[in-house]
């Protein structure tokens, strides 16, 4: 569990954060969205102390940051940033055992843990273990960048745009990968990024910051449907948000029983979203679907009626 | 040689990506280099073949060997035909023009058949002298000496230049590239050994020789002791100057201004206030300070070495990625071990480069120093220039040589070895 009150940062006489509150559950992925230079990075390394704030108070399960010395903090907490920052003379294996080194686990534990963390990356040991950061492709670094901030298995992870400069397939791969691993793992997550999409995608709690404070907070959900103000609303994507909004709901969420009705033949799983529900409406020329499950039987129908009304404002 | 090899990693380093690991990256450079090759095979290799034709020319048409009846008088030039006879010329130019036929039309069969007459044709050349001593020096005069003459280290000069290309050309791994020379060494030692009696840098060598060594070992101790104090008082200073603005600012306005004092000038300066403390200080007077000699001499190297050193090594740290820094912070690492294994080691190689540059420098500085009595190989040759005796100044002018090609060559190869993980 994460706790600001009242964080506030000045570089001189800019102030870079400006009297923040937030908290983050335990389990929780909070994602910080706002505009270049509103203060994300600024607040996610006040966390980890990168930054001393200048004012207010930051708490780790319930105990002062400053209570900790700097490197112990640290070294219980992942941070993953974008351009990596991988050590280009050490190999892959070597950077992703850093922290534990650090921690002065024996080595064949530290060995152990890197297959683990390559494994469930999706590294091969064979292929990328005694590589280095050079020889490597974007995406695999990012990768090894993330396995690098979960390596001591630290409860807080603080991601700084991990999956910027990346190609939108790829990312949205890592994305869901980070999705995965947060319900398997149940980390306490800070993650900053540019992109509504993967911010929409990935938050359980979503921040919009502006000028070093923060306008709104909520579930995505909350803020698409009540924007505190135009700001918010702007952000989130102003006439796009109803499509943004359909993109976070599921088919199988709104989906009607299988009527008596002829089946439709164009069909669509349950896990899809409204959105793409709906794209496949306008590309097949389609009013209704039939939604299947994992097995490929039909479950249920929807139609572009219920996929309309099926939201809130009705 | 510099430019061109790191052309050849960088146009590897995209296909490493692909498979990497040593071996890897071995087939990786033949497949490269048989494809440029296969690229150029139509084409001549254009830095050959001019090489080549300036060897034909410089062979020809310069002086080969000149002699001397005896040290005083000056020598007779004799062209490359009084050597061998217009046979044996024509037949010296044999292997040259098989050199420029095989550049003509490059494969790499061909280069390595042009590599291999190239290295012989250096070893030939001190046989060459042989004969021309054999042939031109009067055996009734124990006086007379033989000097090496323009053609000849022409061609010395250019087939080394030859060599280089083809090794480059060929991929030749440093190490490999460096043993070939080991035949002409040899060929040469042998033939000191067993004929060039009259060879005029022989016979400098033989009447001096107690001196020749002490000059080389007191040679090697200044640069060493030029280049170590530079080294620690460098990184000190650079580390200074990281931490504090006021101090870089300052730091390189002195150390710039230095390096634009004429090196003359400097051992000049010091001169006087050196001699000052000799004369004043006691323990300094003990330690041998004094106007001339070599304590003057250290001063003002380190003064020259200082800014290279400074300046790559404060570079070399100031320019690690600052993402990578934040990292190695961010994950925990305390700044000592941020320090000695993130910033040191990925700044090892800029610093090396700087050691590299200060060494070669310091190694033809220290001849000035000679000037105002520190010894070492200068004392040759300025004693030779004074006497007008060209063969004493080669005497010290051509270890001189050496040493900087090997301190090159060396920590060349030691920047290369520290750049391993990130440059593959
Ligand atoms: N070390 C620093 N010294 C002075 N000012 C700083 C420093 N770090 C950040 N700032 C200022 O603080 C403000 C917030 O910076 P921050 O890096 O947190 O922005 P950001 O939201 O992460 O922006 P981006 O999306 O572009 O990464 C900016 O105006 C920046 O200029
Ligand atoms: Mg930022």
């Amino acid at each position: 569990m994460i706790e600001l009150i009242g964080v506030s940062k000045r570089f001189g006489d800019t102030t870079a954060v400006d009297d923040i509150s937030l908290r983050v559950e335990r389990g929780e992925l909070c994602v910080l969205v706002g505009t270049s230079g509103c203060g994300k990075s600024t607040t996610l390394r006040m966390i980890n102390r990168l930054i001393e704030h200048s004012d207010g108070e930051i708490h780790i399960d319930g105990q002062q940051i400053r209570d900790f010395r700097e490197e112990t903090l640290r070294r219980r907490m992942g941070y993953a940033i974008q351009s990596t920052g991988l050590f280009p003379h050490w190999t892959v294996a070597r950077n992703i055992g850093l922290v534990p080194r650090l921690l002065k686990w024996p080595p064949a534990r530290i060995r152990k843990r890197v297959e683990e963390l390559m494994a469930m990356l999706g590294l091969s040991m064979e292929e990328f273990a005694g590589k280095y950061p050079r020889q490597l492709s974007g995406g695999q670094a990012q990768r090894v960048g993330v396995a690098r901030a979960l390596a001591a298995d630290p409860d807080i992870l603080l991601m700084d745009e991990p999956f910027g400069a990346l190609d939108p397939i790829t990312r949205e791969t890592l994305q869901h990968e980070l999705r995965e691993l947060q319900s398997r793992l149940q980390k306490t997550i800070v993650f900053v990024t540019h992109d509504m999409d993967e911010a929409l995608r990935l938050a359980d709690r979503l921040v919009v910051m502006d000028g070093g404070r923060i306008r709104q907070q909520g579930h995505p959900l909350e803020l698409l449907r009540e924007p505190a103000d135009a700001f918010v609303e702007s952000l989130l994507g102003g006439e796009d948000r109803g499509l943004k909004e359909a993109a976070l709901l599921t088919v199988g969420e709104r989906m009607m029983p299988l009527s008596p009705r002829l089946l439709p033949r164009e069909r669509i799983s349950r896990h899809a979203t409204l959105r793409e529900a709906l794209s496949m409406m306008l590309w097949r020329h389609a009013e209704r679907l039939a939604v299947v499950d994992d097995e490929d039987m039909p479950v249920g129908e929807l139609s572009l009626r219920q996929l309309v009304g099926a939201k809130h404002h009705e | 040689m510099r430019a061109s090899r790191e052309s050849e990693s960088g146009s590897s380093d995209t296909e490493e990506r692909s498979k990497g690991g040593v071996n890897a990256e071995v087939v990786n450079k033949e497949v490269i280099n048989k494809e440029a090759v296969n690229r150029d095979s139509p084409r001549p290799n254009v830095v050959l073949v001019s090489l080549l034709l300036a060897t034909l020319v410089a062979w020809s048409g310069l002086d080969a060997v000149s002699v001397a009846p005896n040290r005083i008088v000056p020598g007779q030039g004799h062209a490359a035909w009084d050597v061998a006879g217009w046979p044996g010329f024509l037949l010296s130019l044999v292997p040259m023009l098989a050199v420029l036929a095989l550049a003509w039309r490059p494969d790499r069969r061909r280069l390595r058949w042009a590599l291999g007459l190239a290295v012989a044709m250096l070893a030939a050349l001190p046989a060459w002298l042989a004969l021309a001593s054999a042939r031109l020096v009067d055996a009734d005069l124990p006086q007379a000496r033989m000097g090496v003459g323009a053609g000849v280290w022409v061609a010395l000069f250019l087939l080394l230049l030859a060599l280089i290309e083809l090794r480059t050309r060929l991929a030749l791994p440093r190490t490999l590239g460096w043993s070939l020379l080991l035949v002409p060494l040899a060929s040469l030692a042998a033939w000191l050994t067993f004929g060039l009696a009259p060879l005029a840098l022989r016979q400098e060598f033989l009447t001096r020789r107690d001196g020749f060594i002490a000059a080389i070992v007191e040679h090697l101790l200044l640069v060493g002791a030029a280049v170590g104090v530079s080294l620690v008082l460098g990184v000190l200073l650079a580390l200074a100057m990281r931490r504090w603005a006021r101090c870089r600012t300052l730091g390189f306005a002195v150390l710039n201004f230095l390096q634009t004092i004429p090196s003359l000038a400097l051992f000049g300066l010091l001169l006087a206030p050196l001699a000052w403390l000799g004369a004043h200080v006691e323990w300094l007077a003990a330690l041998g300070v004094s106007g001339i000699g070599a304590a003057p001499a250290l001063l003002a190297l380190v003064g020259y070495s200082l800014l290279p050193m400074v300046r790559n090594t404060f570079v070399a740290l100031d320019e690690v990625d600052p993402g990578v820094i934040d990292a190695a912070r961010g994950m925990g690492m305390s700044r000592g071990q941020v320090f000695r294994q993130v910033r040191l080691p990925l700044a090892a190689p800029v610093i090396l480069e700087g050691i590299r540059i200060t060494t070669v420098q310091a190694i033809g500085l220290t001849a000035v120093a000679a000037l105002i009595g520190a010894g070492g190989l200068g004392t040759f040759i300025f004693q030779g220039l004074g006497q007008a005796a060209m063969d004493m100044v080669l005497l010290g002018a051509l270890p001189i040589l050496v040493m900087a090609l090997i301190a090159d060559a060396l920590l060349g190869a030691l920047t290369d070895l520290t750049r391993q993980g990130e440059a593959t």
